[in-house]
Order: structure tokens, then C-alpha cells, then sequence
């Protein structure tokens, strides 16, 4: 028998803690809860769960701290849950290492494709058995990372050889919001310009290259004010 | 620098030597007129009165010009010699100079505080009056859908045993329905509160278009799964300054409307175009328009959709709510009927 996922979901307000253990529960995942900050470290410590859901808004600290804290021994996929017009806040929750981020109020199903999603990305070898883990592909887009191609429908689109890394680095995140700050310095190096002009230009131009409709996407969503987020494989 | 500057014994040094060192130039070039030369220090007096506020620089300053013209000017020079002939009225009469030219100074400076002072007031009154209909309108657009959720939530509780689970599952929806709008309408006050208080004014970072809009739209439809619009922007890269969330909430407003409330046969349509100064947003539905009488006060919040079929959906603090964040951030917005529906217009400054 395959062991249970744990999940550590650290949350204040005692109505979600409870809908949201429920349905995990029900999809069979190992739920502990904390509601409080220090009561979730100590957890942590001593439980060492395989996923941290943590809310920010905390009665005994501020719920940021915890992720650099986590950060210092672990890479277990911390994903933060916030107010959607905090976008400063995700932002600062993401830089210290947080995995991803959902807003409140979220659907069930949303958050269950979430915790899949860093669950796959925090540890490839168990979940992706079978995988072919060579090419991303999503509706009729399929990226082969060997070939450095990227075709829709069968047909290649020619990217720039910038595009292709924009397209890659997210695509290889499928599912996980990536920052303007994390995509700049893995595209264009460690000193690239602060300012994210560059990106967004770039960006506009793949999009007009992958998508039928650029202002209705279907593979690259934008996160405004954080970042982008690639559509899931859906092999 | 600017500390130095505002020193108000600075001002009065540094216009004193100014005029000290004309008169020289004058006393040099033109030696047999001095009546120039009191004329410059009388100038000098009504610089330094109306830089300065209170009496004491200006009267310093009257001494010490008579001083320097008895001094510097008039034989004998480099002595003072106060028994010249009329001296004393030169001394009085560049006193008066200053005294006249301080009150009158002082009086204009009040008046302009007391002016400003009176505007801040109205101003104040205004957005407070703004405020207070505001609240007024979302306390009774909030009773509703929360009247219909208690009341769902409660005949469920009460009923589970004989209803059926198709009716239990048709209150369920509808809690549902109403909790969603009740979010939306919270995320729209929210909104609100984003925007500053002092001068209406918003943080804006430069944005690109489609990607606030896409954004928008993706967020309406994860709400509303069956919402049906086409949207077209310009193929050029569009990057216009804006609070992106709060842009969002407008096109949400408006969408949702166009969507909704309008009774369109067809699916709407965002259409994004730009000219010189502007980008113009403009959100076309094909329902039944809007009433005419309505038309001009659309975006007080005084606008209710009753007449409409669904009377619950309070459209009127959504439009006003678009019309001030619009404003706040430069743009203007408008509504008018076409052949066949309702079509809202807004548009945002490029700069």
C-alpha cells in the first residue's frame, strides 16, 4: 500500500479549516492542521509533511516569516493562499520561496490541481513514472525541449531563441507562477535590467505567435502584477 | 538650499546687497541724478515686504536703506548727516512705504489661506456626500442576496428530511449564486479603498493591455462559466499606465452587464481601439438598451436596474464604482443606445 501524502494546511479561520481538510481528506491526502504560526513550525519540525498550505494572515505572526524559516532545511512546495488585490504580498511570498500561490476564495478543484501541481514539480521521480518528460504538450501545443521546436497543430512556429527560453523556462513550471524577477534572471542571466519591459514586449510577441486570440489565451495566462503561468501538461 | 532660501533674513540680506550694489552702478554712471538711486532701495523694500511676512524685515529693511542712501549717496560722503534738508520726510516717507505694502501684503495672503481653507471644506462635503450614498446603496443591495442565502441555508437545515434532492440541490445554486455576487460586490468596494484619498488619485505602473483584459476576462467567466463575449484588441503592443486590479474591476462591471443585465441575444463585444492621447475601451451588448431618462444619471449610483428583469442586481453601485475609478485615473466614461443595444465607452490617458 502507497503511503499518504501529507498535507500541513496552517489557517486561522476555523470554517475553511475545516472545508478545506474535508475535501482533502476525501481525495486522500494525510491533513494536519495548525492555527496558528508557531503551532504550524512546530508541526513542520516534527511532522515533516510532503506540502505546506499556508494562509498569511495569522493571529500570532506575520505568515511570510514562515516561509524563509521552511526554506532554511526544506524544499518542501509551500503554497501560500491570499487576498487577491495583495499582489505586493504574493510577490514578497514567492521571492522567499513559496511554490505557488492561490486567491481567496478558490474552488475546490482549483486548489486540488494546485497541490498536484507542486507536488509533480517538488519530486519528478514518484509522480512522473511514464512521463515523457522530453517535450511539454497542452491542447495542440507541443514544446520539445531536445529539438528546442515548438509546433502547433504540427506546424513549427518560428520563436527567437529569447522567446524560446521565456516559452520553455514556463513551460518546464507548467502549472506554477513564475515572477517577472524568477523569469528575467533565468532568461536574460543574474544582472539582468529590474525593469520588466523587455519581458512583457517579448511576451506579446509569443503570444501573438501560439495564440488564436492573444487577449484570450489558452497556454500563457498572466498573473497581472506577478507574473505568467503556463497552462498544465494535459498528457 | 531651499531651507536658506525660505529664510526670510536671508531674503531681506540678499535684496538689500542686490539694490546696494545697483545704486553703486547707477551712483557711477549717473552721479548727478540720485533720486534713481532712492527709488531702487524703495524697490528693494517692496521685494523684501512681500517675500517676507510681518512687519520687522520690512522695517529693518526702510533703516537700513535710508542709512545707506544717507551714507553711501549724499554729501558728505561715508558720514552720517541726519540735518540735511529734508531728510526726516525721506525716512518717514520709505516707512510708510513698507508699513503700507506689509499690511496690504499680509491681507492678500490671508484671504488667499481662507479661499483655499473654503474649498478644502466643499471638496470634503462632496466626497462625504459621495460616501454616503455609496453606503447607502450597497447596505440595501447587500440585504438582498443575504436575505435569499439565509433563507435557502435555512429551509435546507429545517427541510433535509422531506425535500428532495433536486430541491435541496436547486438551493444549494442558489447560495451559491448569491454568495458569488455578494463577492464580487465586495471585491468592487474593495477596490474602491485602493484608491487614495487625497485627490482621488491611483498608484499606476505601466501595463499591457491585453493582458489587464484577458486577465478581466478570465475572471468573469470563472464566475460566470457561461458568459458569452469576443474580445478584440490592436495588434500593436499597447502599455498604458494604470492600476492594473482596479482596470480590471471595471471591465468586470461593464462585461458583466453587457453579459447579464442587458438581455443580448448575441455575445458581447470588448473592443479595444487607441487614438494620439487615449486608449478607448468600448463594451457592446445587443439587449435592450438603456432607458433614456436614466441615461445622464447612469453613474451617480442612483441608477436601479428594477425596471429590468432581475431587480436584485444593484447595476448602479457597479457603474458608479467604474465611473470613479475611470476618473481617478484620468479617463472619462460614457454610455449611449445603439441599433440594437447598450454600448459603454471608457478610456484611459496613454501618459
Amino acid at each position: 500500500m502507497q503511503k499518504k501524502i501529507t498535507i500541513l494546511f496552517i489557517e486561522d479561520e476555523k470554517n475553511i479549516l475545516t472545508f478545506v481538510s474535508t475535501i482533502l481528506k476525501k481525495h486522500n491526502y494525510k491533513v494536519l492542521t495548525a492555527s496558528t504560526g508557531a503551532e504550524g513550525i512546530q508541526l513542520i519540525n516534527s511532522n515533516c509533511p510532503d506540502l505546506i498550505l499556508l494562509d498569511l494572515g495569522l493571529p500570532d505572526m506575520d505568515g511570510q516569516l514562515i516561509i524563509p524559516t521552511v526554506r532554511e532545511w526544506t524544499n518542501c512546495p509551500i503554497i501560500v493562499i491570499s487576498a487577491r488585490t495583495n499582489e505586493r504580498e504574493k510577490v514578497k511570498a514567492l521571492d522567499y520561496g513559496a511554490d505557488d500561490y492561490i486567491t481567496k476564495p478558490f474552488g475546490t478543484s482549483e486548489l486540488l490541481a494546485r497541490i498536484r501541481t507542486s507536488l509533480r514539480h517538488s519530486s519528478p521521480l514518484d509522480t512522473d513514472a511514464g512521463r515523457n518528460t522530453h517535450t511539454y504538450q497542452c491542447h495542440e501545443l507541443v514544446l520539445d525541449f531536445h529539438k528546442r521546436t515548438l509546433a502547433i497543430k504540427g506546424n513549427l512556429v518560428h520563436l527567437t531563441p529569447v522567446e524560446y527560453k521565456i516559452v520553455a523556462y514556463l513551460a518546464q513550471n507548467s502549472g506554477k507562477v513564475i515572477t517577472y524577477s524568477a523569469l528575467l534572471k533565468n532568461v536574460w542571466g543574474p544582472y539582468a535590467d529590474e525593469d520588466n519591459k523587455i519581458l512583457r514586449v517579448n511576451m506579446a510577441n509569443i503570444r501573438r505567435k501560439i495564440e488564436e486570440n492573444p487577449a484570450q489565451p489558452q497556454y500563457i495566462f498572466t498573473e497581472v502584477g506577478v507574473g505568467y503561468r503556463m497552462n498544465e501538461d494535459d498528457r | 538650499m531651499k531651507k536658506l532660501l525660505t529664510n526670510h533674513w536671508f531674503i531681506t540680506f540678499i535684496t538689500l546687497t542686490a539694490a546696494t550694489i545697483l545704486a553703486f552702478v547707477f551712483f557711477y554712471l549717473v552721479p548727478q541724478n540720485s533720486a534713481n538711486i532712492a527709488l531702487l532701495y524703495i524697490l528693494a523694500l517692496l521685494v523684501v515686504t512681500l517675500r517676507t511676512t510681518g512687519y520687522r524685515y520690512g522695517i529693518f529693511a526702510a533703516l537700513f536703506s535710508v542709512i545707506c542712501i544717507n551714507f553711501l549717496f549724499t554729501y558728505p560722503y561715508f558720514h552720517l548727516n541726519f540735518t540735511l534738508t529734508g531728510y526726516p520726510i525721506t525716512f518717514i516717507g520709505m516707512l510708510a512705504i513698507t508699513l503700507i505694502t506689509a499690511t496690504t501684503a499680509a491681507r492678500l495672503k490671508k484671504q488667499a489661506a481662507i479661499i483655499a481653507e473654503r474649498e478644502k471644506t466643499i471638496k470634503e462635503a462632496e466626497r462625504e456626500k459621495i460616501r454616503a450614498n455609496l453606503l447607502r446603496a450597497v447596505s440595501h443591495d447587500l440585504r438582498t442576496p443575504l436575505t435569499s442565502i439565509i433563507g435557502a441555508s435555512s429551509s435546507f437545515l429545517e427541510g433535509e428530511d422531506y425535500l428532495s434532492e433536486e430541491e435541496k440541490r436547486e438551493l444549494i445554486t442558489n447560495i451559491n449564486n448569491d454568495s458569488n455576487w455578494l463577492l464580487n460586490m465586495v471585491e468592487n468596494l474593495l477596490s474602491v479603498t485602493r484608491i487614495q484619498e487625497d485627490g482621488q488619485k491611483v498608484k499606476k505602473s505601466p501595463e499591457v493591455v491585453e493582458e489587464v483584459v484577458s486577465e478581466a476576462a478570465g475572471r468573469l467567466k470563472k464566475r460566470l462559466p457561461d458568459a458569452q463575449f469576443n474580445i478584440h484588441v490592436p495588434l500593436e503592443f499597447l502599455m498604458v499606465p494604470m492600476d492594473a486590479i482596479l482596470i480590471e474591476q471595471v471591465l468586470i462591471n461593464l462585461l458583466e452587464n453587457a453579459v447579464i443585465h442587458s438581455g443580448s441575444d448575441r455575445p458581447a463585444e470588448l473592443g479595444i481601439t487607441e487614438n494620439e492621447e487615449t486608449i478607448i475601451f468600448e463594451i457592446k451588448d445587443y439587449g435592450r438598451g438603456l432607458d433614456d431618462s436614466q441615461l445622464d444619471n447612469l453613474f451617480l449610483g442612483t441608477y436601479s436596474a428594477s425596471e429590468t428583469s432581475d431587480g436584485h442586481k444593484g447595476m448602479g453601485i457597479g457603474l458608479s464604482i467604474c465611473r470613479t475609478i475611470v476618473e481617478a485615473h484620468g479617463g472619462q466614461i460614457s454610455a449611449r443606445n445603439h441599433e440594437h443595444g447598450a454600448v459603454f465607452t471608457f478610456t484611459l490617458p496613454k501618459t
